[in-house]
């Protein structure tokens, strides 16, 4: 398997593959082929693409009467262009009756749609579909992960939404890693000190922070939490509990998404401290880099939260 | 069924919704009333069913886009068979009941989509008709659009789809009765030229009398020949169809009959058998 360029490419590359398996497989687009890279898919299988238009609600809705004769449809599209304009369609016509549509979300974070500014940036669509049954979320952390994520969905029942970005997330994983179905990987161990839990396309600023810690012998774990509300969660709450700390870092709002997430584990479970790092406002057009580091995913912010915690 | 044994099954529909309303104690009698002869045309001669094997793939497929009309709907699976036996009381909307508030295709036997929340049946009706065409089956996909409902956006964008993708194998129903939640069509927003609509989106358009069994007959034949396109039937409607006292009466929008007008609509709709 050749590597991707980025999520975007990973996704129309799973589908492809995924299609030359499964003639039941049709992309559903509001205008989004070019944007979800998926232009090859269309050629090789013009009779599985369905073009709606910039349309996001009728796109949901025709993929539910897909999903119903039997078919396997995917929705794909800017992420808040279906969770939030779509959000209704998605819930009642899709979870409601627990129909097999899966939903690829991109630009999602401030690193998905740095340039374009807050319309086209996304950190609430976790928030909003963790709220709906039904919904199984992956969020993969890097275009390697988001392949597979996507030949995940596609073997699994009922509705799933992936989330994925634009072509600024940094690889982490190994090309041939498999989506893992256990909701957490962890990818280093240097100690007990806190659990550094990521999710989504920071893994790499993650990393990096325990690297720093790790100099500063301050010795934490990483864990890469790729499922998020998901029924299984016994591996994750195993994690959990060798920690006395937990910091949360996402490229999402602070409420809905990992840090929520985690702390509703930890709660119901084992109580303990959660600081979560992630967005409280709206972001702005920006490098992505710059903008990441500017709204609190540097290293080094990360690094001093976990700091602070030990305090 | 002849054309007396529809207007009768038609008169038979609204008397068992009228009950499913009575005896619940809540929901939709008149928009239901409405469209009480297009489902007996769809149910009793049109559709291509299998009550004993609702999931059959080769079926027709239905869509109450209105699905606040369902007491018609849910009146018209029991007397085709779906539930074995007709049921006799379907607790409408009660706690632990399969006959939901709106439909729920999870729950209701022959249900085939899940509806209620407006606007959403032509676009979920081209996805049914895009994976007949895919398939290569001869199915048809019907559903039932009302007129207040057409002012959500989605139908439009429903509308827009299934012109553009050719799909002649869906037929819609817009039951135009001239009234919706708050008051009349026209009040409400203006103009309710539907089938001028329709055509200007490149469907294939009719108007009809939507009481009339044989005009509906007939134009289900003629939608069915228009090659390339969906159609519309615009179905000139009277709310409350059928009782003299619901009969173009908004108040009906949703309502429970008293035990008088229960009483009254046993003799004018010749009760439920």
């Amino acid at each position: 398997m050749a590597g991707f360029k980025g999520t975007r490419e990973a996704f129309a590359q799973a589908l492809i593959d995924a299609a030359a398996q499964d003639d039941s497989i049709m992309f559903v687009s509001p205008d989004s082929l070019k944007a979800m890279r998926a232009t090859k898919f269309a050629e090789l299988h013009p009779d599985q693409y369905v073009e709606v238009g910039i349309a996001e609600q009728g796109a949901v809705d025709t993929a539910a009467g897909l999903a119903a004769c039997g078919l396997k449809p995917v929705v794909g599209t800017y992420a808040g262009f279906m969770t939030m304009r779509a959000c209704e369609q998605m819930r009642t016509f899709v979870a409601y009756p627990d129909l097999n549509v899966k939903f690829v979300g991109i630009n999602s974070g401030l690193l998905g749609g740095e340039r374009e500014g807050v319309t086209h940036q996304f950190y609430e669509d976790l928030g909003i579909l963790s709220n709906i049954p039904n919904f199984t979320i992956f969020t993969p952390a890097d275009a390697a992960q988001t392949y597979h994520a996507v030949r995940k969905a596609l073997e699994i029942e009922g509705p799933v939404y992936v989330r994925a970005g634009s072509g600024r997330e940094a690889d982490v994983f190994d090309l041939d890693v498999p989506f893992s179905m256990d909701g957490i990987t962890v990818l280093k161990e240097y100690g007990q000190d806190t659990l550094l839990l990521s999710s989504g396309f920071v893994l790499d600023r993650v990393l990096a922070a325990a690297e720093m810690l790790e100099k500063e012998g301050i010795h934490v774990t990483v864990g890469d939490v790729n499922i998020l509300y998901g029924k299984n969660t016994e591996k994750l709450l195993k994690v959990i509990s060798a920690f006395d700390r937990i910091v949360t870092v996402e490229d999402h709002n602070v409420n809905g998404g990992l840090g929520a997430y985690i702390s509703k584990l930890v709660c119901e479970h084992e109580p303990k401290k959660v600081t979560r790092i992630g967005l409280t406002t709206f972001g702005e057009s920006g490098p992505a880099k710059e903008l990441a580091d500017y709204y609190g995913f540097s290293p080094e912010n990360i690094s001093n939260t976990v700091k602070n915690g030990l305090k | 069924m002849n054309t007396a044994e529809l207007k009768q099954m038609a008169d038979r529909l609204r008397m068992t919704a009228v009950e499913m309303v009575y005896k619940g104690k809540d929901g939709h009698p008149g928009p239901a009333l409405s469209i009480a002869d297009i489902m007996a045309v769809l149910y009793f001669d049109e559709m291509r069913l299998d009550p004993s094997n609702p999931d059959w793939e080769d079926r027709d497929r239905f869509i109450l886009s209105k699905g606040h009309a369902c007491p018609i709907y849910y009146a018209a699976l029991s007397e085709r068979g779906y539930f074995g036996e007709k049921v006799k009381d379907f607790k409408l909307r009660a706690l632990g009941s399969m006959f939901q508030g709106h439909p729920t295709m999870q729950k209701t036997k022959g249900v085939d989509m899940t509806s209620g929340s407006l606007g959403n049946g032509i676009a979920v009706a081209c996805g049914m008709a895009i994976a007949g065409k895919y398939r290569k089956k001869d199915y048809y996909v019907y559903t039932i659009v009302g007129d207040g409902e057409l002012q959500e956006g989605v139908c439009w964008e429903g509308i827009n789809t299934a012109a553009a993708h050719k799909l002649d194998n869906l037929i819609v129903f817009a039951d135009k009765n001239g009234w919706q939640s708050g008051g009349s069509v026209e009040d409400t927003i203006g103009s309710n030229n539907l089938k001028e609509r329709f055509e200007a989106f490149g469907w294939h358009a009719q108007e009809i009398n939507g009481h009339d069994i044989d005009a509906i007959k007939a134009a289900i034949a003629e939608a069915k020949k228009a090659a390339g396109k969906p159609s519309v039937i615009v179905c000139d409607c009277v709310k409350g169809k059928g009782l003299s006292f619901m009969e173009n009466n908004n108040a009906w929008h949703k309502g429970v009959p008293s035990d008088e007008q229960y009483q009254t609509a046993l003799k004018e709709l010749g009760g439920a058998e």
